[in-house]
């Protein structure tokens, strides 16, 4: 009984926060709207509810009551799991992110993270590059040139990208002397990492978002000139298996950022929880990426590789290379 | 807000990314800008200029007889042969109009009705909510040009206006109010 016990403020933890992530691409997908029309001076959906903030629910529906339909030709079982093998690693990043220092609940320790790994920083890492096997196979299942086509510019996008982007970090592990991501927070007390690693996060931030697969990197899901890239096959629930998987990877995404650049939970007004703050760092990070996406046109598919092998990685080289020699 | 010049040749620029950066204010802008879109079904309605070609209608003269004298010129010059006029005398001995008829779902709006009358009779006006779901009231009568509503002098302007999905045809729209907003100087021109 005791065992049980001890493991309630687990699994409470748990459900609120699968609750949440699971919700959470509502919001963000009426947000990314609202900021691609106020962007083209256009007021966005504005008849579904209060300017629109229902309108998320109706398109949930929409999703939801449409055909569910698989390729006559089509790998029937692989087209099945692949979105939710995309869906899984956001979701289990999530395990070994910390949303604050532990608090005091009714007289019990409750750390604010499902469990802050000693390693979390490469479990991240190496979790979120699972996801793109969901990639590989919706393309590959789909029996479709497009798809394929897709998900093979995904497959060399993925391995461009996450090296750079792991040794962006490297930097930011030197600095902390720990991979747990609450030792990197802590490592940041009176000075965010940005300022003493700009390069890192710069390579990071860049190297994320073609990770997430976001304008000026979407190659993969291009929708002018492959339908819809890796799931232009899909409908109805398992489409939105996939659009869910990508606003995840956005959260994520934007959390890592804050955490190893912008100190977390560090450095907010007193009267703020500093989960809030926590929060409140990472809506705006969104909301850089939701900009980024409506300003910037999509990138050649050389520029892509370009950008990753010939300036992404030397630059985040150069990077460990200059904070080893000052740490020293 | 003036765009940024960012020469090409300038590689501090460059390394700096000034082109993204610009790009990303003048978005930025954009963002914090105020919409131009009308609200129009809900909350306003947009009244076109005098010269807009909208709906038909039929000019009389003082004592409330039609101008038309029925010479058909329009129905002739009409691309879309959606006029006809069959032509009567009336007791004063003028030539008169018995039959008008206009099919509104041939009609294109050119105006080249309205440019062949000899007679200051047939005009378009600033109406276009003319949408039915049913064909057979598509067919204006010449009662109906008579009594259709001549142009509106304020032209150009939105007007706050309300759905009124009560009536039994659908949503007219009735501007409420004469002021109008100038929904063109929040138009950014850069």
């Amino acid at each position: 009984m005791e065992y049980v016990l001890s493991l309630a403020p687990l699994f409470i933890k748990m459900a609120i926060v699968v609750g949440i992530l699971l919700l959470l691409p509502l919001p963000l997908t009426w947000l990314e709207r609202k900021i691609a029309a106020h962007i083209q001076q256009r007021p966005g959906p504005m008849r579904v509810g209060w300017h629109g903030l229902l309108q998320p629910l109706a398109d949930a529906i929409k999703l939801l009551t449409k055909e569910d339909h698989i390729p006559a030709q089509a790998d029937r079982m692989l087209f099945a799991i692949a979105p939710v093998v995309a869906l899984v690693p956001p979701f289990l990043v999530f395990v070994a992110i910390p949303f604050g220092e532990p608090v005091q609940i009714f007289g019990t320790t409750v750390t604010l993270s499902l469990a802050d790994l000693n390693v979390g920083l490469l479990f991240i890492l190496a979790a979120s590059g699972i996801g793109v096997f969901g990639t590989i196979l919706a393309g590959w299942a789909s029996n479709s040139k497009y798809a394929v086509l897709g998900s093979l510019r995904s497959i060399a996008q993925m391995i461009s990208y996450e090296i750079p982007m792991g040794f962006s970090v490297i930097g930011v592990v030197m600095l902390a002397n720990s991979m747990q991501l609450s030792q990197i927070v802590a490592a940041q007390e009176g000075l965010w990492n940005i300022v003493v690693q700009p390069i890192g996060f710069f390579v990071f931030f860049v190297a994320g978002l073609a990770e997430a697969q976001r304008i000026p990197f979407d190659l993969p899901e291009a929708e002018g000139d492959l339908g819809a890239g890796y799931h232009t096959e899909y409908s109805g629930i398992r489409f939105s298996l996939f659009m869910l998987a990508e606003y995840l990877v956005l959260v994520f995404l934007a959390f890592l950022n804050v955490l190893l650049f912008f100190g977390g939970w560090l450095g907010g007004p007193a009267f703020l929880p500093p989960f809030l703050w926590l929060f409140i760092k990472v809506g705006f990070f969104i909301w850089v990426f939701m900009w980024l996406r409506f300003t910037f046109p999509r990138y050649r598919y050389d520029q892509l590789m370009t950008i990753g092998w010939k300036v992404l990685l030397p630059l985040s080289l150069l990077n460990i290379l200059v904070s080893g020699f000052l740490m020293l | 807000m003036a765009r940024t010049g960012v020469k090409q040749s300038s590689w501090i620029g460059r390394v700096f990314f000034a082109d993204l950066l610009a790009g990303l204010r003048l978005t930025l802008g954009y963002m914090m800008s105020k919409t131009v879109t009308h609200h129009y079904p809900d909350h306003e309605k947009w009244v076109p200029y005098q010269r807009h070609r909208g709906h038909h209608f039929m000019n009389t003269n003082e004592a409330g007889e039609v101008n038309c004298v029925a010479c058909g010129l329009c129905s002739k010059i009409c691309p879309c042969n959606c006029i006809t006029v069959i032509p009567f005398e009336n007791d004063q001995g003028d030539r008169r109009p018995k039959v008008f008829d206009i099919d509104l779902a041939r009609c294109l709006y050119c105006g080249l009705c309205e440019d062949a009358c000899p007679a200051d009779a047939i005009k378009l006006g600033q109406e276009y909510e003319v949408s039915t779901t049913n064909r057979a009231t598509l067919k204006v009568h010449l009662e109906d040009l008579i009594a259709a509503p001549r142009k509106s002098e304020d032209g150009g302007d939105i007007k706050p206006a309300k759905l009124d999905s009560a009536g039994s045809q659908h949503s007219i729209l009735r501007p409420e109010s004469d002021a109008g907003r100038d929904w063109w100087s929040r138009v950014r021109r850069d």
